[in-house]
């Protein structure tokens, strides 16, 4: 009898050792980047070990992202929209403390800025963040309590504002004009981009970089709209990492690190940089440098004194975020 | 919302036109009534349809983005339902689940022509058993089926049971060992209010450990069990000795992953192996009903060594089996062997007990035949002028006592040597929750009567079922 049920656990095991499934747990735009860096990078995990690997995607905000990676979302892999949701998921022992040294570039294989994205014409004659505060201006943004991309934007217009009047006091004043300005707040990116391409609200898209180029040149919006750059805005580092508890429990800890390091291969930088994001790579950097438009980037280091410090302030529970909102509701 | 935002925006322009109209009519109004009343331009009429039918898109989205978090939430809160499968709770991710679901059979048995009558007629309360089943932590399902039925109370079923893939599940607790095919059939779902001959040499319920799976998407299955053992047709919560009894069971559907008409033709063999032993005053051997539950055949036994058959060593069974389904008409049939060692004094005997039975039915309306019961694909709604499906039926069935049986191990004056059941009926069921059954079986005997055979038993069955 033990004879048989070990031939039988043999022959169900053989052909389940040929395929290997992933779930990349990521943030809100990166569907079209990751649905063909998962057919690329199958191939080459073909010819490199002989598995058919499936990778599954999942994306919305993503400080909910993280949220359901920690409530038990089996996530081989994440690749959220900033450091501290990847932080919030290593916090509760899922991924290794040490997660950002172990890929180049802190764990960001590509990075985008915040960019606008305007009406055809731009009837509304945006072209900086103090445009985006005069009355009669609808600006669309995500909610940065649930969006990654959210707290970007936020960051970026404080960034700029603080820099323009010197004082937090006059940029928190900014920010909260701006905010009176947002009629709706979308739960991720993407909704932010229906809202404002396909349902016809609001004047200016803040959006991502790579998003507002997909809008522009993919979306079905091709002559709709047209991105506007400000004149300075933030650095987004979205970053990646192994859940290694997952991982291990899955037993895809090797092919999960490999899918990661293929985002920093020539390959994988020409895709991100296809989907308009920018690559790290110089040589792909320097192919793609004119479809990204030129503005003054600052990081979030730089202006906040990094995340935690930068979620602390703006965006936990009874945050300036929480004070300008409530208040202007 | 569209047609609302149409109508909001018709209202403020039907609105506005006095206004469009008067600044079409300068020459009408006096100097000062043009100064102190400035006419509506069109520019503005434009920005204030404008800024309406953005009001109006935003609330259509808010709308929208409300809906998407009810959904989302819905996602993640336990749901519970309560349809033709009973009443259920699930946790979001269907991790843990409880189903509360049950059936209760109201039957009537009535003999006809009987001068030796050792039954009444009577209803009863054939089955009436609860049923609590659900799964916990994803892979454990569990069962728990007590049974009032016949004013008893008997544990039917409990146990808990892991699902690691289709192909491997392992069951522990008290269920159905997997040996006849009529009775791994449900209660609920058996063509007949009575199960048939061959059942009285298999196994009711018994407990002990199981593994089992599905291989080769569904065409070939297995089942492979340790049990306590009971005796033919018995149940049991606790062994009587050390021995336990191997089942076994494989079962194939080699069709089943196609559409043609044998793709419901199922065919396989089980069987048990062990020791079982027996004493005068528990003898681990088994007694046999007729049809109509009457106690037809039964081992000597007074309570002394001398006088008591006993079990004494190997018993093996042997059942293969087959069903068909195609079309409106189903087929099921089975073979039965029951080798059993038995002592009675100083003599020992293997004794080998057959019996087999072929049934046959045809789903006349309203539903497609499966081994587990009906389908019907009409439900019985007078208003609809739609009366659920009907299923006529037909079955023949043989026991054979092992001629070597008499007289030493059993008292041909009082146990039948065989007999031979033929049956039919109609079914109707009313929906999936509701089903009646109305069979007329006679079984003809022999032996087992002082005078010779005993007198043919003619009974006519019905039953009002009910199931959630």
């Amino acid at each position: 009898m033990k004879n048989c049920l070990a031939l039988l656990l043999l022959v169900l095991a053989s052909p389940a050792s040929a395929q290997v499934k992933l779930l990349n747990v990521s943030y809100d735009p990166t569907r079209e980047l990751y649905q063909e860096i998962n057919g690329a990078f199958a191939k080459v995990w073909k010819v490199k070990s002989g598995q058919n690997v499936t990778v599954q995607q999942s994306h919305a905000g993503s400080g909910k992202q993280a949220r359901s990676v920690i409530d038990g979302l089996e996530a081989d892999v994440v690749t959220l929209a900033l450091a501290y949701d990847v932080d919030a998921v290593a916090k509760a022992g899922l991924i290794d403390k040490n997660w950002q040294t172990r890929l180049p570039n802190n764990s960001t294989p590509y990075t985008s800025t915040i960019v606008f994205l305007v009406r055809k014409g731009n009837p509304k004659n945006i072209k900086d963040w103090d445009d985006l505060v005069r009355p009669g201006v609808s600006v669309i943004t995500p909610n940065p309590k649930t969006s990654g991309g959210a707290r970007w934007n936020y960051l970026g217009a404080w960034g700029w504002a603080l820099k323009k009047y010197g004082s937090e006091a006059k940029a928190k004043d900014f920010v909260s004009r701006l905010y009176k300005n947002v009629p709706i707040l979308d739960t991720g990116a993407r909704g932010s981009t229906v809202t404002f391409v396909e349902r016809g609200i609001g004047d200016v898209l803040v959006a991502w970089e790579n998003e507002a180029l997909l809008a522009v040149r993919e979306l079905g919006a091709k002559g709709a709209f047209v991105v506007v750059a400000p004149s300075s805005s933030i650095l987004a580092e979205p970053p990646v990492a192994v859940v290694d508890k997952v991982a291990a429990k899955h037993k895809t800890a090797a092919v999960a690190k490999a899918y990661l390091e293929y985002l920093y291969t020539p390959e994988g930088q020409e895709i991100a940089a296809r989907h308009y994001y920018r690559p790290r790579l110089e040589a792909v950097a320097k192919k793609y440098a004119n479809q990204f438009p030129q503005l003054t980037l600052f990081t979030i280091d730089q202006v906040f004194g990094g995340w935690t410090k930068a979620q602390k302030t703006h965006f936990d529970d009874g945050g300036v975020f929480d004070q300008i909102y409530g208040a202007g509701r | 919302m569209k047609a609302i935002r149409f109508s909001l925006s018709l209202a403020l322009l039907l609105a506005l036109l006095p206004a469009a109209a008067r600044a079409q009519e300068p020459q009408t109004q006096a100097p000062e009534s043009q100064t102190s009343e400035t006419p509506q331009t069109p520019a503005t009429i434009d920005q204030k349809l404008e800024e309406l039918d953005q009001k109006i898109r935003v609330l259509d989205r808010k709308i929208e983005i409300d809906k998407e978090a009810a959904a989302e939430k819905a996602k993640a809160t336990a749901g519970v339902t309560a349809d033709k499968s009973g009443f259920a709770i699930k946790s979001a991710d269907g991790a843990y689940r409880l189903r509360i679901g049950g059936y209760a059979q109201l039957d009537s048995r009535f003999f006809l022509d009987e001068k030796q009558r050792s039954t009444v007629d009577t209803f009863t309360l054939r089955r009436v058993r609860p049923i609590l089943e659900g799964t916990v932590a994803k892979f454990f399902d569990f069962r728990i089926m007590p049974d009032f039925g016949a004013g008893q109370t008997v544990l039917q079923d409990a146990y808990v049971e892991g699902r690691f893939s289709p192909a491997f599940r392992v069951r522990a607790g008290k269920f159905k060992p997997p040996v006849g095919l009529e009775r791994l059939q449900s209660g609920t779902d058996i063509l007949f209010v009575e199960r048939s001959l061959p059942t009285n040499l298999v196994p009711n319920r018994d407990l002990g450990v199981q593994v089992a799976g599905d291989l080769a998407g569904g065409v070939a299955s297995y089942q492979l069990g340790v049990f306590n053992g009971v005796v033919d047709g018995g149940i049991a919560d606790a062994d009587t000795n050390s021995e336990k009894d191997l089942a076994a069971r494989l079962f194939f559907l080699p069709f089943i992953q196609g559409s043609g008409p044998l793709k419901n033709l199922g065919f396989g063999i089980a069987g048990t192996s062990g020791n079982q032993s027996g004493t005068a005053t528990a003898p681990g051997l088994p007694s046999y009903r007729s049809p109509g539950q009457a106690t037809v055949f039964a081992y000597r036994s007074d309570g002394t060594a001398p006088n008591t058959t006993i079990a004494d060593g190997r018993h093996v069974r042997i059942v293969p089996q087959a069903y068909l389904y195609t079309g409106p008409f189903g087929l099921l049939a089975e073979y039965a062997s029951s080798r059993q060692d038995v002592t009675r004094g100083t003599v020992s005997r293997e004794l080998d007990h057959r019996s087999w039975q072929v049934a046959a039915s045809w789903v006349i309306s309203g539903g497609v035949p499966t081994y587990r019961s009906v389908d019907p694909k009409v439900v019985f709604d007078p208003a609809a002028h739609t009366w659920g499906a009907w299923e006529v039926k037909v079955r023949f069935s043989k026991l054979d006592i092992d001629p070597a049986t008499f007289p030493l191990f059993a008292n041909p004056a009082s146990a039948i040597r065989s007999e031979k059941a033929v049956a039919a009926g109609l079914n109707w069921y009313l929906n999936r929750n509701v089903r009646l059954l109305f069979d007329y079986e006679r079984t003809k005997y022999d032996g087992g009567f002082t005078t010779g055979d005993r007198e043919d038993e003619k009974i006519f069955f019905s039953r009002f079922q009910v199931q959630f």
